[in-house]
Formats: C-alpha cells, structure tokens, sequence
C-alpha cells in the first residue's frame, strides 16, 4: 500500500495549506494570482541565493564530525534575501495589512511546499521501502507555513513608519531570530544529538514562540492606533 | 439534444486528461527505492545429470521474510541460521509450500562447532537429492544480516499469541521485511564445455615404451557451487598431481634419470558429475584416434582422489592385482615405502567391484575399468559416499598441510621406485634435491581454494583452466586441452544459470498501519480545521491583553 502512504504524507502536507487558504477569506479577494506571483518571486530569490552561494562560499573540507560553525552562520546570513523577497511581494500588494502578510506567506509558504517535498514524496513515499521521514517531512511543511506567516508579519511591521519606538527592538530580535531559525536547529541537533522526532518538537515550539511573539506585537500595533 | 450531448462530452474531456495524466504518471513511474540491506546469495545447485533432475528449480524472489518459528510459512521466505538448521524444519519449509529458504550462513566456518559442521555435510546430498520448485539460497552472515534476522525472529515468533492491542501496537513499531532478488528465472546454460588438460613426459629409449597415467579431476562439488571451494576433495589431488609434474620432469630433463616409461598426466573436469571429463577423452583416444598411449601398453592408471590430512591411505581397485604386473609393482612399493619410510601412515587397499547398475561411478578409476585399462584410486578416504567429497565446508583450514606432503612424497617415491627399477633397495630413493617441496604444495591449495571451482563456473576461458595449462606447460610437453560439450539430443549434464544473484532486503510496514496512520491524520487535520476556523477567539483574547494597555496611554 505504497501509493496509499504517499496520499497520507501528501494530504498531512498539503491539507492545512487547503485549510488556511480557504478559512481566511483570502478566496474571497480572489488573491489566487497573487499568490502565483508571490511563488515566483519565492523561486526568482532562490536560484539568485543559490548562485550567490555557489559563487562564494568554498566547500569547506575539514573534517566529516566537527560542525563548521561559522561557515553554516554565513550561509545562513545569506537567507536575509528571504526577507528582501518577502517584503517585495508585500510592497507590490495593496491592501491592508493582514491581506498582504496572507497573501505573501500563502504563495512562498506553497511555493516552497512544491519546490522541496513534493518530489522527495513522490519519489521515496511510493517504494517499498518504509521510512518515517516522509511523515516528518509532512509535518515539517505545516512547521514552516506558520513560520512563513510569522516572517511576513514581522517584515511587514519592521517596514511601518508608525512603529513605536519601543517596539523596535523586539521586531529586529524576532528577524534575526526569523532568518537564523534553521541555523539554531542545526545547532541544537548538532550539540544536543537530538534524534529526529525530538528535533521536530524543539522546531515546533520555537515556531510556535515566535509566531505567538509576532501576534502579540501585531495586535498591539495595529489596534493602538 | 445535441447541445446536452456535445456538453457532456464537453466536460468528459477536460476532465479525462487531468485524469490521464495522473494515471499515466502513476503507472509508467519506475519504482526504485533503497533498500535497508543488499546482499549477495548463492543459490543451491541445480542440474540435469543423464536425465536424473536435481536440486532446485525456482530462481526468483519476492516475498516477505519469516523465520522458521513462524506458524504460517506458506508463500513467505524462510530464513534460517546455520546452527538453527535441521532437516525436520526444512523439510517443514517445503511441505507449507514455502516461497524461499535462505540459510545463513557465518562468515568464518571455523568459529562453527564440529559437530554442526558434521550434521550439514551429511545433510547435504540429502538436500539435493529432493528435488523442489522452492528456491533455496545461502548467504553469507553480516551485521545487517544478523540484526534483520533477529528482527525477523522477534516478530515472527510474537504472531498469533496476543491480544487485538497489541497487534495494534506491535504494528506501529515493528518492522517487516520484504526480500526481493534481481535477476530471471534460471534456465539451462546451453552448450557448455566442459575443459580437460592433459600433458605427457615421453620416456627414454625408443618406441613402444610403457606409459603411466596420472589422473585428477580438478573441479569440486558442494549444496552451492558459488560456495564449494574443494580443499580437499580434490583441491589436494590437483596440488598432488602438478608437484609430481614438477618433480619427473626435472628427473627426466637428466639424461641419467631419464627412465624407460611414458608419463601422461591428466587434469579431467566434470569430475564430480560422473567423471564427464574422464568419459569423452577415453572415447577420443580409444575409438576415434588412430595411435594414442592409451591404445598401446598401458603400465597403469593412477587416480588421485582426495589426498589431505589424514592418517589413512587406501588403494581402491576394482580388481585385486595380478602379480608381476605393474599394478602390483605399485601396491607393493607403496607398502614398503608406508612401512619403513612412514610408519604413522595406515596403508590398505580396498576392492569394489564396479556396479554398472548405480547411478554414478563411485571412483575416477572405474572410468578407466570399463575401458579395460588397469586402474586404481588412491585416497584418504575409505567410501566414495564420505560426506567430505560433496561439500560446501570443504575449505582450506588453517592446519598445515603435513599429511598431504607426507602423502605426496609416498607416492613420489613409489612412482620413481617402480620407474626405476629399484624395488630392491630400502632407502630413499629420491635424494635432497628431488624431494617434494612443501612451500610448492602449501601455494598450490591457497591457490586452489581461493575461488570455487564447481564445474558450473569454469568454463574454457576461466583463469583456472588458463593457470592450469600454463603451469603444466612449464614442465610437460604436448599439452592439449580437451573439451566436453552435452550431446545435443540426449545430454549427459545439463546446467542452469542464475547461481549467484543480488537479494535486498526492504523494510515494510503492514497494511493495517497505514490505515491507521490515515486515521490519526484524518483526525489532525479535523483538529487543524477546528483551530483556524476558531482563529478568531486567539485574535480576540490578545486584543483584549493589550487593549487596557493602550488605554492607559
């Protein structure tokens, strides 16, 4: 029942993006297109992080156990691009602000859903063999929709006039923490030797802390005025 | 109508190709996944000997696996560890029409007690001798190996005895496997030819000199040919046989030493399946050529047969010899040489009349009898039906090889005895320098036992077969090469491919898990729905945190 697994793995990734279009009115503005749009800028900033890196970042060939710490961090560094992009589609956009912070976080968050799981999925889930990665490669796609929505939310709040004084720091801190998420992770599976599902719980509540921590900064930004 | 008719085809349309898409994807995609362990396996031999089937029949794989534990067996494959083998649970196996057997078996044959090492070789013709449509393969034990065994084990042995919840759990956690081999059905290897080498020392003085045969067959047999390296059986008479090559020769390069009789020695394949070799060659030689040595005065034949460590040595004749006939000359000279020069070695003969009613000949000598040539076996073994000349642990030991150089010098100097005409004298015949060299004999079996050498896997071009020609080339002259092909109407031997084969073993969950895994997403993705439909109560409580807040600014 192979194909069976992969429907599972497919349906565990994709419904919540069906769910979250559909439940927040977004097929309402008919912002279809404009989530299209925001897909392609997702793959037009990739392919250019892409030649950045291959351009100028050596392989590094140290040895195959010690975690190249600083290297990963400049790597990482390079994923501000992300940020660039995102602000982009939501410029393009007019709109209040909830309806360009969906919009843009729909279209990258499925953009990257195609780009990266699907032919993994499509590919392992169907063979004989068994393996639990695909399952936790679903729930990972739902791990990054919500980051993606939080990312938006504090891009679009770090580029207000009218954000107040106090509130810069804690945006700039949920940034840095936004784009060096991944980096963290890899740390702590690294330091820690976490196996895979806890690393996904760690992923999952950090997710978590930062879009509850972006929420609570939108609502209070938005309904002070 | 047409209108409704033209819409309906409408809609068809632009829904089918969508449709075909997907199945078209779905059924032309290759599937190729990686597979928890890959290895190789030896399947059990399987051949056509003067019609008479053997062994296994089936090639192909692709069943999950169970150990023998199990209850239910049918369809499935079997995997069995060597110390675990019996013939009861074999013979289970088969009769619940079981879709392969595997044995493993340890990388090391030494680390295995003696006593199971017993049991398999007696096992072993057994094995063969049912003929089956099951599969049987032998792998080699590793880590992966073992561990998908002992997984294998653990689930199979749990089938059957718990309760509907744990079944439940059991499925969530455990894993089965699925074994599935690459390659096609076997089918029967056509035209192969099976290679004889022979080679003659001429003797000094003129025409119608007597000639001396030296006979081994240098291919081995055992329950897999991919596995049967024949230390013994009859690595140690090829290693015997090309020695005393090496030494008449270097006697008969001397003008003094050159002796007055003939020498012609003889490597025969296809000696483990009824002596095929030794069969066509006696016919060319003796019905369709027109002089041969073996046509004219034949002193005797001395076959080699199984010479290693052992205290025993037995002459097998099917006639007991005549005396002031060569053969006895030999007799007598090896019992002398026994007695004096060798006291720890036990020599008898043994006499078998040849029984044209079996199946198979018992020794290569018999060939050679029915031609009315004067012939005889000599080998540490007392029957022909010893388990030791049939089997896969046959291998070399890392004893030393005392008792074959001990044997092979007793016949050295019997041989140059009789040659010479020197059955008078007690001592030693052959001095320092013609001795036998250990280092020689010791490089010969490493070598021989290096690479199975079943009569299924040599053929012409093997580099066995070139080896041995070369080798013999060095020391004799006239060395000819001799091939056996199977009649193509009615085939003495007939043998089949797909003796080696690659199987991988892939982890598979059963079916009912992913059931249930599409009931916990289900209900997931039912909660998910429920909290963004629900989204607006979160906004809510958090707009009323801060508003107060806001409204003391």
């Amino acid at each position: 029942m192979t194909l069976f697994h992969f429907g599972n793995c497919f349906s565990l990734a994709y419904f919540p993006y069906f769910i979250t279009y559909k439940c927040s009115g977004l097929s309402e503005y008919n912002a279809f297109w404009r989530c299209v749009q925001a897909g392609a800028t997702y793959l037009f900033v990739q392919l250019c992080k892409m030649l950045f890196l291959a351009t100028f970042f050596p392989t590094w060939e140290g040895g195959a156990g010690v975690y190249d710490f600083v290297g990963e961090f400049m790597k990482a560094t390079v994923d501000l691009a992300d940020l660039l992009g995102l602000h982009l589609v939501m410029s393009r956009n007019a709109g209040k602000g909830e309806y360009k912070i969906m919009v843009a976080a729909m279209g990258w968050a499925t953009a990257e859903l195609i780009m990266s799981r699907c032919i993994p999925l499509w590919v392992g889930a169907r063979g004989i063999e068994f393996d639990w990665k695909y399952i936790q490669m679903s729930f990972d796609s739902n791990i990054s929709l919500v980051h993606y929505i939080a990312m938006a939310a504090v891009v679009w709040m770090f580029t207000r006039y009218d954000l107040p004084k106090s509130f810069r720091l804690p945006v700039t801190i949920l940034l840095g923490l936004c784009v060096y998420k991944g980096f963290l992770m890899e740390l702590f599976v690294h330091v820690f030797l976490l196996g895979s599902w806890t690393a996904l719980l760690v992923k999952a509540v950090l997710t978590g802390a930062i879009s509850l921590c972006s929420l609570f900064l939108f609502v209070t930004l938005v309904h002070s005025n | 109508m047409f209108e409704e008719a033209s819409e309906v085809l409408e809609n068809m349309l632009k829904w089918s190709v969508p449709l075909s898409l997907v199945l078209f994807l779905v059924l032309v995609c290759p599937l190729r996944a990686e597979a928890a362990h890959e290895f190789s396996v030896y399947r059990m031999q399987q051949y056509d000997l003067q019609g008479q089937t053997y062994g296994s029949r089936n090639a192909i794989l692709n069943t999950e696996a169970r150990t023998v534990d199990a209850e239910v067996l049918s369809r499935r494959c079997v995997m069995v560890r060597l110390a675990d083998f019996s013939y009861e649970k074999y013979q289970k196996a088969l009769r619940q029409s079981a879709g392969a057997v595997v044995i493993i078996l340890p990388q090391n044959m030494s680390t295995m007690p003696q006593d199971i090492v017993q049991q398999f070789m007696e096992l072993e013709p057994e094995l063969l001798a049912t003929e089956t449509i099951v599969p049987v393969y032998f792998a080699l034990e590793d880590e992966e190996l073992l561990s998908i065994y002992t997984q294998t084990q653990i689930s199979s042995s749990s089938q059957g005895s718990s309760s509907a919840a744990e079944v439940l759990l059991h499925t969530a956690t455990a894993n089965g496997f699925q074994m599935v081999t690459s390659g096609a059905q076997s089918k029967a290897v056509s035209d192969w030819a099976i290679t004889s080498l022979e080679g003659r020392l001429t003797g000094a003085g003129g025409e119608d000199l007597p000639t001396i045969v030296l006979v081994a067959h240098y291919d081995s047999f055992g329950v897999a040919p991919w596995l049967s390296y024949g230390a013994d059986s009859n690595g140690s008479g090829v290693a015997v046989l090309l020695e005393l090559a090496r030494l008449f020769s270097r006697l008969y390069s001397y003008k003094r030493t050159h002796a007055g009789y003939n020498l012609l020695f003889f490597l025969s394949g296809g000696g483990k399946f009824n002596y095929q070799g030794t069969k066509r060659w006696l016919e060319d030689n003796l019905d369709h050529t027109d002089s041969s040595l073996l046509q004219d005065n034949v002193a005797f034949v001395l076959c080699l047969d199984t010479l290693g460590n052992s205290d025993n040595l037995h002459l097998h004749v099917s006639k007991p010899p005549k005396e002031g006939s060569p053969q006895h000359a030999l007799l007598r000279e090896l019992e002398t040489v026994a007695a004096h020069q060798h006291p720890d070695l036990k020599f008898s003969m043994v006499h078998k009349k040849i029984n044209l009613a079996d199946d198979t000949l018992a020794w290569e000598h018999e060939r050679f009898g029915i031609r009315r040539l004067p012939a005889f076996t000599l080998s540490h073994l007392e029957s022909h039906r010893s388990p030791a000349r049939h089997s896969i642990m046959d291998m070399r030991s890392v004893s030393s090889l005392e008792g074959l150089s001990r044997n092979t010098k007793v016949i050295a100097e019997a041989l140059a005895r009789v040659i010479y005409n020197l059955t008078e004298k007690v001592i030693a015949v052959l001095r320092s320098h013609q001795q036998v060299q250990e280092d020689q004999l010791a490089s010969l079996v490493d070598w021989l036992t290096a690479q199975p050498r079943a009569a299924q896997l040599l053929d012409k071009d093997s580099s066995i077969v070139n080896t041995l020609e070369y080798y013999l080339s060095r020391y004799l002259k006239d060395v000819k090469r001799h091939l056996v092909r199977a009649d193509k109407r009615d085939p003495e031997f007939v043998f089949y491919d797909q003796l080696k084969q690659t199987m991988n073993a892939y982890r598979v969950k059963p079916a009912i898990f992913d059931l249930l895994l599409a009931v916990c997403i289900a209900s997931y993705l039912g909660v998910l729905y429920l909290a963004v439909q629900n989204f607006g109560l979160l906004y809510g409580f958090l707009r009323r945190v801060t508003a107060p807040r806001v409204k003391q600014h």
